[in-house]
């Protein structure tokens, strides 16, 4: 064991050695507000899902077009020339001809509107329709064949088949562009498939002005997602590190090798979302049901029996932003199981949910003018913004867990799915999601989502530096790159052009784990988007062994 | 800096009440560095034992990285390194995704572990490196389990909740941030005129239920305690809440007593009673809250606004005088209690500074004033029960035109009980029958 000179720092008599005090790097932030909803009167829950996939599609078709027109003009086989079809209406039997539509998996498995009424109208129990209960997948292993992908568009639909499906991974709600032809049985064999690919990426301090002469100081950002927050006193050791850590109290002087990452250098805690406990949430459903049931009907005078709320895991919450908040600018995101609406893109907790954090938010805005980001900022889930001048894009994980469900796992895994395999196709989905240039894509579909009338704020309008996924089951990151600009022409005129900068979009996909099972906090740099990983645990010494 | 104090605060706590002391809880309980509160534990471990081997117990951390190869006793480092592969070629989307240069690269893992004096050569043989180690915590037995360490870490942040993390951060050693936003006093107000204004007003109409909610509160607050901070603040506003907590009451209590008289008694109660740290420091934010409640938090007040022991003034009682002859008139003796909430309420409104348009009561009332000769003819409210158009009964509140007469002009305040009486005593004095009554009344 190599003995450390750390030892000594700590492990001596008081010293009279006058300390200075450390400063934590500034964070230039901007945050956008893609995903925050029209305030309450303006918000409308009449309108029709079919246009978000109407505008995703009119948003997507132009750039999944370009791409399909450098890559498939003057394709042939057999003699044949590859045709472009408008409509997939138009397609005609036997024909090679290529068309782009929005993808739709008709799954056996998949929540469906219409039964969950017949099972409500049956059994006659309540009169209102609860979020179906979370699958694993949407496949049904003993059927796979019940899959069927279909190509639709404003015009129609087209069930696709062939070998090439099999390698490739679709979900629905993706834009994509299909070359083929369509068979006797009116299927459309699928010879090669085209995605959007990524968006234009903003190059760095597009939107602020860049810091002058930081380059000597190296920052980070940090990142976590699932503290968990239940309240009770057993989990929170490792919550107590990580206050420790980033408030400067851990760790020795920065120099050294080997040592922890500079919580100084850290200029910014995003939190992306479920920073309160399961347990909260599972309480809901039990009130439906029997004793708890009655009980209910007795408090009815007031319409809310306070008893059966537990403030104690919002108030712990609150204390740990408030204890970080003098040092630490907070980014917070809500998560599935934090009070914020349930709907993507789920809107910023609310402040006067924390008492003594909210000394630290935006004043409240004052008429139309937009307040200036809240040192402390609730924000959107979904969410997108600047940090250091990247450009950051991240989800409290709905997406991807949702996407994963549409994967066939029976295949690789034998069902054994909390392996490699899992973070392995979870970086893949959201790989997937960057070249689709959609970043939610199941929604509105199987993720329930606000239905927007005007937007898709899903569709990504730039791809981003930093792309984030957060309660993921494990820590996993990769680098993944664009195509060289010079392949991607000016046809693509809306979604952006080429980069002057003449360098291939690369993107840091990064999956957060949850910290209050792996205990990781995730450590962005800001100058090389590097990532680190920092741990905190107790040792499972002989007092747990016994 | 009570440096060489230390000894004696380990002794008392360590030793003597059995407590469990980490660093951070010594390092604001003696106002010193972590660095220095580290190496006072360490100290102190290290004389003790010297002294009588096992008296203390130490909690270490270590921070630093780990072996590649994971050793199965620990627990820590789960999967430390599985981050290192690098991804094959795509499986799932391959090759409609072009230039697929997803790569993994090396992660650098490290950790910081929390381990007991015992464990700790063991768990230095899972680390790789070791880039520092300190004691975290000193007990006199071992812990059992090392999740008490967070009651430590809650409790300190109970005992020390005035002091402001901005302004003592540094000695703690904390990392300080110059660009810190923290909202003072003085928020713009939000668009709608002035919520602000009318929580003070509004307070001493609600007092009772407000001090219900307040000791909800409290009692919330004696479990968790975060740092609550003083607002050291340069708004105007701020001479009041940087005051420590009896002035701000007082001044409170002066400024609502003219509306409630109970307010401030209430207020003592509340600071004697045994809530104790927990109700004392949340008693500092109590100006805080007043100045930085957002508005969401007024309309939550604004749902108790019925409470009727504190409206005040002349204008209240010669108010609930005419409430109580009108009272008479109708005869309405089940409810009437209800009914002089209702009348406290509306009493209550002209004291608040933008008013909602008088109601209609006002309007008839006036009406009776007119009778200057001990007769006249007065409005009051009637109840009817009607069928509407749709064959529904629907009882309607309408005022209709009665002719009275008294002796009395309107009697004085202390004329009330009297009145109220005079109906419960005269069985079947209905509404409607004010001439009857008149007709009494000449005798």
């Amino acid at each position: 064991m190599p003995v450390n000179p750390a030892e000594e720092e700590f492990l001596c008599s008081p010293s009279t050695q006058q300390y200075e005090p450390t400063t934590r790097s500034p964070s230039v932030y901007n945050p956008l507000d893609t995903f925050r909803l029209p305030p309450g009167q303006e918000r409308h829950y009449q309108q029709q899902y079919g246009d978000m996939y109407f505008l995703r599609l009119a948003k997507l078709k132009p750039a999944v077009e370009a791409i399909a027109v450098e890559a498939w003009e003057g394709f042939t086989i057999a003699g044949e020339h590859a045709r472009r079809v408008e409509r997939v209406l138009d397609v005609r039997q036997g024909e090679l001809c290529w068309v782009a539509g929005t993808i739709y998996m008709a799954m056996p498995l998949k929540p469906n509107v219409l039964e969950d009424l017949m099972k409500d109208a049956s059994s006659d129990l309540c009169n209102f329709t609860s979020a179906p209960p979370p699958r694993r997948t949407y496949i049904d292993p003993s059927n796979p064949e019940l899959t069927e992908i279909m190509l639709e568009d404003e015009s129609g639909r087209l069930r696709l088949t062939g070998s090439k499906l099999r390698s490739v991974q679709l979900a629905t709600g993706a834009i994509i562009a299909v070359l083929g032809t369509e068979n006797a049985n009116g299927d459309f064999e699928v010879v090669d498939i085209k995605v959007p690919d990524l968006a234009r990426q903003p190059s760095r301090w597009e939107r602020d002005e860049a810091p002058p002469s930081r380059d000597s100081k190296k920052g980070k950002i940090a990142l976590v997602s699932g503290l968990g927050i239940t309240g009770t006193s057993s989990e929170n050791l490792a919550l107590e590190l990580l206050t420790d850590y980033l408030l400067g109290y851990t760790g020795s002087s920065p120099s050294r090798d080997g040592s922890l990452p500079d919580a100084s250098g850290i200029t910014r805690l995003i939190i992306a979302g479920n920073s309160l406990g399961a347990s909260t949430i599972e309480e809901a459903p039990g009130l439906e049901n029997g004793t708890t049931g009655k009980k209910l009907a007795q408090h009815k005078k007031y319409g809310y029996d306070a008893s059966a709320y537990n403030a104690s895991p919002i108030v712990q919450l609150d204390s740990f932003l408030a204890e970080l908040l003098p040092s630490i600018p907070i980014t917070l995101m809500p998560g599935e199981s934090d009070p914020a609406n349930f709907a993507l893109p789920q809107q910023p907790i609310h402040r006067a949910m924390f008492p003594r954090a909210r000394a630290y938010c935006s004043a409240p805005p004052a008429g139309d003018e937009k307040p200036e980001p809240g040192w402390f900022d609730s924000v959107t889930n979904p969410w997108e913004g600047d940090v250091e001048g990247w450009r950051l894009w991240g989800c409290s994980g709905q997406n991807v867990d949702d996407v994963l469900r549409y994967l066939d796992f029976a295949d690789d895994d034998d069902g054994n799915i909390d392996t490699d395999g899992d973070a392995e196709a979870r970086i893949r989905i959201m790989e997937a999601m960057l070249r689709w240039r959609c970043g939610v894509p199941t929604a509105p579909d199987t993720i329930w989502s606000y239905p927007f009338q005007t937007h898709d704020p899903f569709v990504m309008q730039t791809c981003p530096h930093i792309f984030f996924a957060g309660n993921q089951p494990r820590f996993k990151t990769a680098i993944i790159e664009g195509d060289s600009p010079l392949t991607l022409n000016g046809e693509d005129t809306e979604m952006g052009g080429i980069d002057e900068n003449a360098s291939a979009p690369t993107v840091r996909l990064v999956s957060i784990p949850k910290f209050q099972e792996t205990g990781e906090l995730i450590l962005v740099d800001t100058e090389t988007l590097e990532v680190e990983v920092v741990k905190f645990g107790a040792f499972a010494g002989r007092e747990e062994k016994q | 800096m009570a440096v060489a104090d230390y000894k004696k605060y380990l002794a008392e706590n360590v030793l003597n009440e059995r407590r469990t002391v980490t660093y951070r809880s010594l390092s604001r309980a003696l106002r010193s560095h972590s660095t220095l509160a580290k190496q006072m534990l360490y100290d102190f471990h290290h004389s003790e034992n010297a002294k009588k081997p096992h008296s203390v117990n130490a909690i270490y951390i270590l921070t630093g990285t780990l072996k590649a190869t994971k050793p199965a006793t620990n627990g820590t480092g789960a999967n430390g390194n599985d981050e290192d592969d690098i991804m094959p070629s795509s499986p799932y989307i391959s090759s409609s995704m072009p230039n697929q240069d997803a790569a993994a690269d090396q992660v650098p893992v490290s950790l910081v572990s929390l381990v007991r004096e015992e464990d700790l050569e063991d768990a230095k043989t899972t680390f790789e490196s070791i880039s520092s180690i300190y004691v975290y915590s000193l007990q006199p037995t071992v812990l059992q389990d090392l999740n008490v360490l967070t009651d430590v870490g809650r409790e300190m942040l109970v005992n020390h909740a005035q002091e402001d993390p901005l302004e003592l951060g540094k000695q703690w050693g904390m990392i300080q941030n110059t660009n810190v936003k923290r909202r003072t006093g003085t928020r713009p107000p939000p668009p709608p005129p002035a919520p602000s204004s009318i929580v003070p007003a509004k307070r001493p109409a609600q007092s009772e239920p407000s001090q219900q909610q307040k000791k909800t509160e409290t009692k919330e607050e004696e479990r968790p305690e975060p740092p609550n901070p003083v607002q050291h603040q340069t708004s105007s506003l701020s001479s009041r809440s940087t005051e420590k907590a009896a002035p701000v009451k007082n001044e409170k209590g002066n400024l609502f007593s003219s509306f409630a008289k109970t307010k401030p008694k209430l207020k003592k109660e509340e600071s004697s009673t045994p809530a104790a740290s927990g109700a004392k420091s949340a008693e500092p934010s109590g100006p805080e809250d007043v100045v930085l409640d957002d508005a969401s938090e007024d309309e939550a007040e604004e749902l108790f606004p019925d409470s009727n022991k504190q409206a005040s003034g002349e204008t209240r009682e010669s108010r609930k005088e005419r409430e109580e002859k009108l009272k008479k008139m109708m005869e309405d003796d089940d409810d009437e209690d209800e009914e002089m909430l209702d009348a406290a309420e509306t009493s209550q409104e002209p004291s608040t500074i933008d008013q909602p348009p008088p109601k209609q009561e006002d309007l008839k009332i006036e009406a009776s004033v007119k009778g200057g000769r001990r007769r006249g003819r007065r409005q009051v409210m009637k109840k009817a029960v009607k069928k509407d158009s749709e064959g529904y009964l629907v009882t309607v509140e309408e005022p209709s035109w009665e002719s009275f007469s008294e002796d009395e002009p309107a009697p004085p305040p202390a004329k009330r009980k009297p009145a109220v009486s005079a109906p419960k005593g005269k069985p079947r004095a209905k509404a409607g029958q004010g001439n009857i009554m008149s007709f009494f009344g000449k005798k």
